[in-house]
Protein backbone atom coordinates (compact mmCIF):
# COMPACT_ATOMS: atom_id res chain seq x y z
CA UNK A 1 0.00 0.00 0.00
CA UNK A 2 1.39 3.55 -0.68
CA UNK A 3 1.58 6.10 1.49
CA UNK A 4 2.24 9.43 1.30
CA UNK A 5 2.94 12.39 4.04
CA UNK A 6 3.47 16.02 2.46
CA UNK A 7 3.91 19.03 3.96
CA UNK A 8 3.69 22.20 2.25
CA UNK A 9 5.03 25.92 2.79
CA UNK A 10 4.96 25.20 6.91
CA UNK A 11 5.35 28.23 9.67
CA UNK A 12 5.38 27.95 13.27
CA UNK A 13 4.64 31.29 14.69
CA UNK A 14 4.98 30.52 19.19
CA UNK A 15 4.98 33.38 21.66
CA UNK A 16 4.75 35.88 18.51
CA UNK A 17 7.96 34.61 17.60
CA UNK A 18 8.57 33.23 13.96
CA UNK A 19 10.22 29.47 14.68
CA UNK A 20 10.44 28.39 11.30
CA UNK A 21 9.19 28.77 7.82
CA UNK A 22 8.61 27.30 4.69
CA UNK A 23 8.84 23.51 5.38
CA UNK A 24 8.50 21.22 2.83
CA UNK A 25 8.63 17.76 2.10
CA UNK A 26 7.27 14.46 0.71
CA UNK A 27 7.74 11.13 2.14
CA UNK A 28 6.62 7.80 0.98
CA UNK A 29 7.41 4.09 1.62
CA UNK A 30 10.36 3.13 3.70
CA UNK A 31 11.76 7.38 3.95
CA UNK A 32 13.25 7.92 7.24
CA UNK A 33 12.92 12.19 8.19
CA UNK A 34 15.45 13.10 10.27
CA UNK A 35 14.79 16.73 12.03
CA UNK A 36 17.82 18.25 13.57
CA UNK A 37 18.54 21.34 15.97
CA UNK A 38 19.66 23.29 18.56
CA UNK A 39 17.25 23.15 21.40
CA UNK A 40 14.47 26.08 20.97
CA UNK A 41 14.46 25.64 17.91
CA UNK A 42 10.96 24.23 17.09
CA UNK A 43 11.50 20.61 16.43
CA UNK A 44 8.86 19.29 19.39
CA UNK A 45 6.27 22.08 17.34
CA UNK A 46 7.02 20.40 13.94
CA UNK A 47 6.19 17.26 15.16
CA UNK A 48 3.11 18.62 16.82
CA UNK A 49 2.02 19.71 13.95
CA UNK A 50 2.65 16.91 11.93
CA UNK A 51 0.79 15.09 14.19
CA UNK A 52 -1.95 17.36 13.81
CA UNK A 53 -2.29 18.55 17.37
CA UNK A 54 -1.17 21.94 16.27
CA UNK A 55 -2.15 24.04 13.58
CA UNK A 56 0.45 25.26 11.45
CA UNK A 57 0.79 29.45 11.53
CA UNK A 58 0.70 29.04 7.31
CA UNK A 59 0.95 25.98 5.19
CA UNK A 60 -0.69 22.75 5.47
CA UNK A 61 -0.23 19.10 5.65
CA UNK A 62 -1.27 16.08 3.58
CA UNK A 63 -1.76 12.32 4.15
CA UNK A 64 -2.76 10.48 0.83
CA UNK A 65 -3.14 13.79 -0.68
CA UNK A 66 -6.14 14.72 1.73
CA UNK A 67 -5.00 17.18 4.87
CA UNK A 68 -4.54 15.41 7.56
CA UNK A 69 -7.34 17.42 9.55
CA UNK A 70 -9.71 16.07 6.89
CA UNK A 71 -8.20 12.44 6.31
CA UNK A 72 -10.46 9.79 8.13
CA UNK A 73 -7.51 7.34 7.62
CA UNK A 74 -4.55 9.49 9.37
CA UNK A 75 -5.26 8.71 12.87
CA UNK A 76 -5.69 5.12 12.47
CA UNK A 77 -2.36 5.15 10.47
CA UNK A 78 -0.34 7.05 12.69
CA UNK A 79 1.75 6.44 15.87
CA UNK A 80 3.13 9.78 18.18
CA UNK A 81 5.15 9.37 20.61
CA UNK A 82 5.78 13.01 22.18
CA UNK A 83 8.52 13.78 25.15
CA UNK A 84 5.73 13.14 27.32
CA UNK A 85 5.38 9.90 27.25
CA UNK A 86 1.43 9.67 27.57
CA UNK A 87 1.47 7.19 30.29
CA UNK A 88 -0.91 7.11 33.17
CA UNK A 89 0.85 6.80 36.61
CA UNK A 90 -1.90 5.34 38.69
CA UNK A 91 -2.25 2.31 36.03
CA UNK A 92 0.13 -0.94 35.77
CA UNK A 93 2.47 -1.11 32.97
CA UNK A 94 -0.03 -3.58 31.65
CA UNK A 95 -3.39 -1.65 32.48
CA UNK A 96 -1.21 1.32 30.01
CA UNK A 97 -0.83 -0.84 27.35
CA UNK A 98 -4.30 -1.66 27.19
CA UNK A 99 -5.65 1.77 27.10
CA UNK A 100 -2.53 2.12 23.97
CA UNK A 101 -4.54 -0.60 22.41
CA UNK A 102 -8.10 0.31 23.60
CA UNK A 103 -7.19 3.96 22.14
CA UNK A 104 -5.76 3.19 18.60
CA UNK A 105 -8.77 0.42 18.28
CA UNK A 106 -6.60 -2.72 17.84
CA UNK A 107 -4.90 -5.53 19.30
CA UNK A 108 -1.52 -6.10 20.45
CA UNK A 109 0.67 -8.21 17.71
CA UNK A 110 3.55 -9.75 19.43
CA UNK A 111 2.99 -8.67 22.83
CA UNK A 112 4.78 -11.26 24.42
CA UNK A 113 8.13 -11.32 22.62
CA UNK A 114 8.16 -7.37 22.36
CA UNK A 115 7.76 -7.46 26.18
CA UNK A 116 9.89 -9.87 26.60
CA UNK A 117 12.73 -7.76 24.41
CA UNK A 118 12.26 -4.73 25.90
CA UNK A 119 13.01 -6.41 29.75
CA UNK A 120 9.65 -5.41 30.59
CA UNK A 121 8.68 -9.03 31.58
CA UNK A 122 8.81 -8.10 35.40
CA UNK A 123 7.16 -5.09 35.75
CA UNK A 124 3.79 -6.14 33.81
CA UNK A 125 2.06 -5.38 36.84
CA UNK A 126 3.91 -2.32 38.44
CA UNK A 127 2.28 1.19 38.62
CA UNK A 128 3.66 3.22 36.31
CA UNK A 129 4.71 5.09 38.37
CA UNK A 130 7.59 2.56 40.29
CA UNK A 131 9.23 2.32 36.92
CA UNK A 132 12.57 3.98 35.73
CA UNK A 133 12.69 6.65 33.12
CA UNK A 134 14.30 4.51 30.49
CA UNK A 135 11.01 1.64 31.52
CA UNK A 136 8.69 4.39 31.12
CA UNK A 137 10.51 5.48 27.71
CA UNK A 138 10.17 1.80 26.74
CA UNK A 139 6.86 1.41 27.67
CA UNK A 140 5.62 4.61 25.68
CA UNK A 141 7.31 3.56 22.71
CA UNK A 142 6.24 -0.67 23.07
CA UNK A 143 3.03 0.40 21.06
CA UNK A 144 5.03 1.40 18.30
CA UNK A 145 6.40 -2.67 18.14
CA UNK A 146 3.08 -4.24 19.09
CA UNK A 147 0.33 -2.23 16.59
CA UNK A 148 1.18 -1.81 13.27
CA UNK A 149 1.01 1.59 11.66
CA UNK A 150 2.36 2.61 8.58
CA UNK A 151 3.32 6.24 10.09
CA UNK A 152 5.57 6.92 12.69
CA UNK A 153 6.60 10.67 14.65
CA UNK A 154 8.72 10.47 17.42
CA UNK A 155 9.93 13.29 19.92
CA UNK A 156 13.28 12.44 20.70
CA UNK A 157 13.24 8.27 20.67
CA UNK A 158 16.53 7.41 22.22
CA UNK A 159 16.34 9.65 25.42
CA UNK A 160 16.54 7.75 28.41
CA UNK A 161 16.82 4.29 26.54
CA UNK A 162 19.79 1.97 27.41
CA UNK A 163 22.31 0.68 24.89
CA UNK A 164 20.22 -2.79 24.30
CA UNK A 165 16.55 -0.85 24.21
CA UNK A 166 18.70 1.84 21.88
CA UNK A 167 19.58 -1.21 19.51
CA UNK A 168 16.61 -3.38 19.81
CA UNK A 169 14.79 0.30 18.59
CA UNK A 170 17.13 1.00 16.02
CA UNK A 171 16.18 -2.51 14.68
CA UNK A 172 12.54 -2.20 14.73
CA UNK A 173 13.04 1.05 13.11
CA UNK A 174 14.76 -0.50 9.98
CA UNK A 175 12.27 -3.16 9.87
CA UNK A 176 9.56 -0.83 10.16
CA UNK A 177 11.19 1.24 6.68
CA UNK A 178 12.04 -2.04 5.36
CA UNK A 179 8.19 -2.89 4.96
CA UNK A 180 6.99 0.32 3.63
CA UNK A 181 6.88 2.51 6.79
CA UNK A 182 7.50 5.97 6.97
CA UNK A 183 8.91 7.74 9.89
CA UNK A 184 9.60 11.27 11.56
CA UNK A 185 11.72 11.50 14.13
CA UNK A 186 13.56 14.37 16.00
CA UNK A 187 16.99 13.73 17.56
CA UNK A 188 20.26 15.19 18.90
CA UNK A 189 21.83 12.14 17.98
CA UNK A 190 22.00 12.16 14.36
CA UNK A 191 25.13 9.25 14.53
CA UNK A 192 22.80 6.42 16.09
CA UNK A 193 21.08 6.72 12.71
CA UNK A 194 23.62 6.67 10.52
CA UNK A 195 23.51 3.41 9.16
CA UNK A 196 20.05 4.41 7.80
CA UNK A 197 19.78 6.31 4.43
CA UNK A 198 17.70 9.24 5.72
CA UNK A 199 16.84 12.76 4.39
CA UNK A 200 17.53 15.18 6.95
CA UNK A 201 15.96 18.47 7.74
CA UNK A 202 17.88 21.04 10.01
CA UNK A 203 15.63 23.82 12.26
CA UNK A 204 17.89 27.22 12.43
CA UNK A 205 16.98 29.45 15.13
CA UNK A 206 15.49 32.59 12.28
CA UNK B 1 -15.87 1.27 19.58
CA UNK B 2 -18.61 0.04 22.80
CA UNK B 3 -15.83 -1.87 23.97
CA UNK B 4 -13.49 1.01 24.03
CA UNK B 5 -15.99 3.59 25.32
CA UNK B 6 -16.43 0.52 28.32
CA UNK B 7 -13.06 0.00 28.52
CA UNK B 8 -11.98 3.31 28.96
CA UNK B 9 -14.61 4.20 31.53
CA UNK B 10 -13.64 0.95 33.17
CA UNK B 11 -9.62 2.17 33.44
CA UNK B 12 -10.97 6.16 35.16
CA UNK B 13 -13.24 4.49 37.39
CA UNK B 14 -9.75 3.02 38.58
CA UNK B 15 -7.40 5.39 38.20
CA UNK B 16 -9.86 7.90 40.38
CA UNK B 17 -10.59 5.15 42.84
CA UNK B 18 -6.51 4.50 43.58
CA UNK B 19 -5.89 8.33 44.40
CA UNK B 20 -8.08 8.27 46.88
CA UNK B 21 -7.85 11.95 47.58
CA UNK B 22 -9.77 12.38 44.34
CA UNK B 23 -12.97 11.58 46.37
CA UNK B 24 -12.01 11.29 49.83
CA UNK B 25 -11.72 15.20 50.04
CA UNK B 26 -14.46 16.24 48.42
CA UNK B 27 -16.24 14.23 50.62
CA UNK B 28 -14.73 15.61 53.35
CA UNK B 29 -15.07 18.82 52.51
CA UNK B 30 -18.86 18.46 52.26
CA UNK B 31 -19.27 17.38 55.50
CA UNK B 32 -17.55 19.86 56.97
CA UNK B 33 -18.82 22.71 55.16
CA UNK B 34 -22.33 21.12 56.44
CA UNK B 35 -21.70 20.94 60.11
CA UNK B 36 -20.75 24.74 60.29
CA UNK B 37 -23.99 26.09 59.12
CA UNK B 38 -25.73 24.92 62.11
CA UNK B 39 -22.17 26.15 64.47
CA UNK B 40 -23.15 29.54 62.49
CA UNK B 41 -26.75 30.08 62.31
CA UNK B 42 -28.80 28.07 64.96
CA UNK B 43 -28.99 24.24 65.72
CA UNK B 44 -33.02 25.03 66.26
CA UNK B 45 -33.95 21.54 64.42
CA UNK B 46 -37.48 23.88 62.96
CA UNK B 47 -34.82 26.57 61.58
CA UNK B 48 -32.16 23.42 60.26
CA UNK B 49 -34.83 21.64 58.62
CA UNK B 50 -36.46 24.82 56.70
CA UNK B 51 -32.72 26.43 55.86
CA UNK B 52 -30.47 22.87 55.54
CA UNK B 53 -31.13 21.28 52.37
CA UNK B 54 -30.45 25.08 50.64
CA UNK B 55 -26.97 24.61 52.96
CA UNK B 56 -26.46 20.99 51.72
CA UNK B 57 -27.12 22.21 47.77
CA UNK B 58 -24.15 25.10 48.78
CA UNK B 59 -22.05 22.22 49.75
CA UNK B 60 -22.58 20.31 47.28
CA UNK B 61 -22.20 22.80 44.77
CA UNK B 62 -18.47 23.80 46.33
CA UNK B 63 -17.68 19.94 46.75
CA UNK B 64 -18.07 19.48 43.19
CA UNK B 65 -16.37 22.58 42.05
CA UNK B 66 -13.21 21.24 44.09
CA UNK B 67 -13.77 17.14 42.42
CA UNK B 68 -14.08 18.68 39.20
CA UNK B 69 -10.43 20.64 39.15
CA UNK B 70 -8.64 17.53 39.02
CA UNK B 71 -10.20 16.50 35.53
CA UNK B 72 -7.88 16.97 33.09
CA UNK B 73 -4.61 17.89 34.82
CA UNK B 74 -3.22 15.17 35.03
CA UNK B 75 -3.56 14.03 31.26
CA UNK B 76 -2.76 17.25 29.88
CA UNK B 77 0.80 17.30 32.16
CA UNK B 78 1.23 12.74 30.96
CA UNK B 79 0.74 13.59 27.67
CA UNK B 80 -2.52 11.19 28.04
CA UNK B 81 -4.60 13.94 26.39
CA UNK B 82 -2.68 14.00 23.37
CA UNK B 83 -2.91 10.08 22.65
CA UNK B 84 -6.73 10.40 23.36
CA UNK B 85 -7.02 13.55 20.79
CA UNK B 86 -4.70 10.72 18.55
CA UNK B 87 -7.55 8.17 18.45
CA UNK B 88 -9.14 7.51 15.47
CA UNK B 89 -12.59 7.43 17.67
CA UNK B 90 -14.21 11.04 18.13
CA UNK B 91 -12.95 13.04 21.02
CA UNK B 92 -16.54 13.58 22.02
CA UNK B 93 -16.89 9.85 22.72
CA UNK B 94 -13.86 9.64 25.23
CA UNK B 95 -14.76 12.56 27.63
CA UNK B 96 -18.37 11.23 28.37
CA UNK B 97 -16.59 8.24 29.86
CA UNK B 98 -13.98 10.45 31.89
CA UNK B 99 -17.56 12.77 32.93
CA UNK B 100 -19.31 9.68 34.27
CA UNK B 101 -16.74 7.86 36.09
CA UNK B 102 -15.95 11.47 37.79
CA UNK B 103 -19.53 11.92 38.73
CA UNK B 104 -19.85 8.75 40.07
CA UNK B 105 -16.50 8.89 41.87
CA UNK B 106 -16.98 12.83 43.13
CA UNK B 107 -20.64 13.32 43.74
CA UNK B 108 -22.45 9.83 43.83
CA UNK B 109 -21.26 9.21 47.62
CA UNK B 110 -22.21 12.73 48.20
CA UNK B 111 -25.84 11.59 47.46
CA UNK B 112 -25.55 8.10 49.01
CA UNK B 113 -24.67 10.07 52.40
CA UNK B 114 -27.96 11.92 52.53
CA UNK B 115 -29.80 9.52 54.69
CA UNK B 116 -26.92 10.06 56.96
CA UNK B 117 -27.27 14.00 57.22
CA UNK B 118 -30.95 13.96 57.35
CA UNK B 119 -30.39 12.40 60.52
CA UNK B 120 -28.08 15.12 61.27
CA UNK B 121 -30.30 17.63 60.23
CA UNK B 122 -33.56 16.07 61.42
CA UNK B 123 -35.40 16.25 58.10
CA UNK B 124 -37.57 13.78 57.18
CA UNK B 125 -37.56 10.75 55.23
CA UNK B 126 -39.80 12.33 52.81
CA UNK B 127 -37.90 15.55 52.41
CA UNK B 128 -34.51 13.20 52.35
CA UNK B 129 -35.76 11.59 49.20
CA UNK B 130 -36.85 14.68 47.75
CA UNK B 131 -33.39 16.23 48.25
CA UNK B 132 -31.36 13.19 47.08
CA UNK B 133 -33.59 13.48 43.76
CA UNK B 134 -33.01 17.02 43.24
CA UNK B 135 -29.07 16.26 44.38
CA UNK B 136 -29.10 13.32 41.73
CA UNK B 137 -30.86 15.38 38.89
CA UNK B 138 -28.65 18.87 39.71
CA UNK B 139 -25.29 17.17 40.27
CA UNK B 140 -24.78 15.77 36.89
CA UNK B 141 -24.90 19.65 35.31
CA UNK B 142 -22.31 20.33 38.20
CA UNK B 143 -19.76 18.35 36.68
CA UNK B 144 -20.52 18.68 33.16
CA UNK B 145 -20.21 22.75 34.02
CA UNK B 146 -17.39 22.28 35.61
CA UNK B 147 -15.50 20.03 33.05
CA UNK B 148 -16.62 22.50 30.46
CA UNK B 149 -14.84 25.49 32.60
CA UNK B 150 -11.90 23.39 33.59
CA UNK B 151 -11.03 22.55 29.62
CA UNK B 152 -11.27 26.45 28.95
CA UNK B 153 -8.84 26.96 32.01
CA UNK B 154 -6.44 24.08 31.05
CA UNK B 155 -2.53 24.86 31.94
CA UNK B 156 -3.63 28.26 32.98
CA UNK B 157 -1.79 29.20 36.14
CA UNK B 158 -4.09 30.18 39.42
CA UNK B 159 -6.66 27.74 37.73
CA UNK B 160 -8.51 27.23 40.61
CA UNK B 161 -9.82 31.03 41.59
CA UNK B 162 -10.11 31.53 37.57
CA UNK B 163 -11.96 28.53 37.29
CA UNK B 164 -14.26 29.38 40.34
CA UNK B 165 -15.18 32.94 39.10
CA UNK B 166 -16.05 30.84 35.88
CA UNK B 167 -18.38 28.23 36.75
CA UNK B 168 -19.82 29.39 40.03
CA UNK B 169 -21.66 31.95 38.43
CA UNK B 170 -22.71 29.48 35.57
CA UNK B 171 -24.06 26.85 38.03
CA UNK B 172 -26.92 29.41 40.34
CA UNK B 173 -30.16 28.02 37.82
CA UNK B 174 -28.93 24.75 38.81
CA UNK B 175 -29.54 25.60 42.86
CA UNK B 176 -32.10 27.65 42.48
CA UNK B 177 -34.34 24.68 40.93
CA UNK B 178 -32.34 22.37 42.99
CA UNK B 179 -33.05 24.64 45.92
CA UNK B 180 -36.09 25.15 44.83
CA UNK B 181 -37.60 21.46 44.58
CA UNK B 182 -37.13 20.68 48.16
CA UNK B 183 -38.57 24.22 49.40
CA UNK B 184 -41.93 23.71 47.54
CA UNK B 185 -41.87 20.39 48.38
CA UNK B 186 -41.68 21.14 52.24
CA UNK B 187 -44.64 24.43 52.02
CA UNK B 188 -46.50 21.25 50.17
CA UNK B 189 -47.13 22.54 46.92
CA UNK B 190 -46.87 20.43 43.39
CA UNK B 191 -42.69 19.82 42.31
CA UNK B 192 -43.80 18.80 39.16
CA UNK B 193 -42.44 22.15 37.44
CA UNK B 194 -38.90 22.53 39.16
CA UNK B 195 -38.10 18.88 39.00
CA UNK B 196 -39.16 18.95 34.95
CA UNK B 197 -36.88 22.56 34.59
CA UNK B 198 -33.75 20.48 36.34
CA UNK B 199 -34.26 17.37 34.09
CA UNK B 200 -34.31 19.33 31.35
CA UNK B 201 -30.89 21.44 31.97
CA UNK B 202 -30.06 17.65 32.60
CA UNK B 203 -30.60 16.66 29.48
CA UNK B 204 -29.39 19.82 27.62
CA UNK B 205 -26.05 19.89 29.88
CA UNK B 206 -25.70 16.06 28.48
CA UNK B 207 -26.27 16.21 25.33
CA UNK B 208 -24.18 19.88 24.18
CA UNK B 209 -21.70 20.27 27.20
CA UNK B 210 -19.43 17.27 26.09
CA UNK B 211 -18.71 18.28 22.47
CA UNK B 212 -17.98 21.71 23.50
CA UNK B 213 -15.55 20.20 26.31
CA UNK B 214 -14.24 18.24 23.46
CA UNK B 215 -13.99 21.24 21.27
CA UNK B 216 -12.05 23.45 23.79
CA UNK B 217 -9.55 20.52 24.93
CA UNK B 218 -8.68 20.49 21.56
CA UNK B 219 -7.81 23.90 20.94
CA UNK B 220 -6.34 24.16 24.40
CA UNK B 221 -3.80 21.83 22.97
CA UNK B 222 -2.97 23.45 20.09
CA UNK B 223 -0.95 26.07 22.26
Amino acid sequence: MNKKLKSVNLSCVRQQKLLFKNISFELGNENLLLIEGENGTGKSSLLRMLAGLALPFSGSIYWQDISIHQSPLFKEDLHFVSHSNGIKHSLTLKENLELTAGLAQSDFSFFDDVIADLALKNCLDTPASQLSAGQKRKLALAKLFMIHKPLWILDEPLNALDGNAQLYFLSKLKEHLNTGGIAVISTHHPLAFKTFSANSLRLEIC
Amino acid sequence: MLKTIWHLFYIELIILLRRSQEWLYPLGFFLIVLSLFPLAFSADPVFLQKYVPGCIWIAALLASFLSVQTLFASDLEDGALEQLLLSPLPLTSLIYPKLIALWLVTELPLILLMPLTALLFHLSFSTMLILSLSLLLGTPILTLIGGLGVALTLGLRQQGIFLGLLILPLVTPVLIFGVGIVQQFQAGFDITAPLALLAGLLVLAITLLPFAIACTVKTVIDS
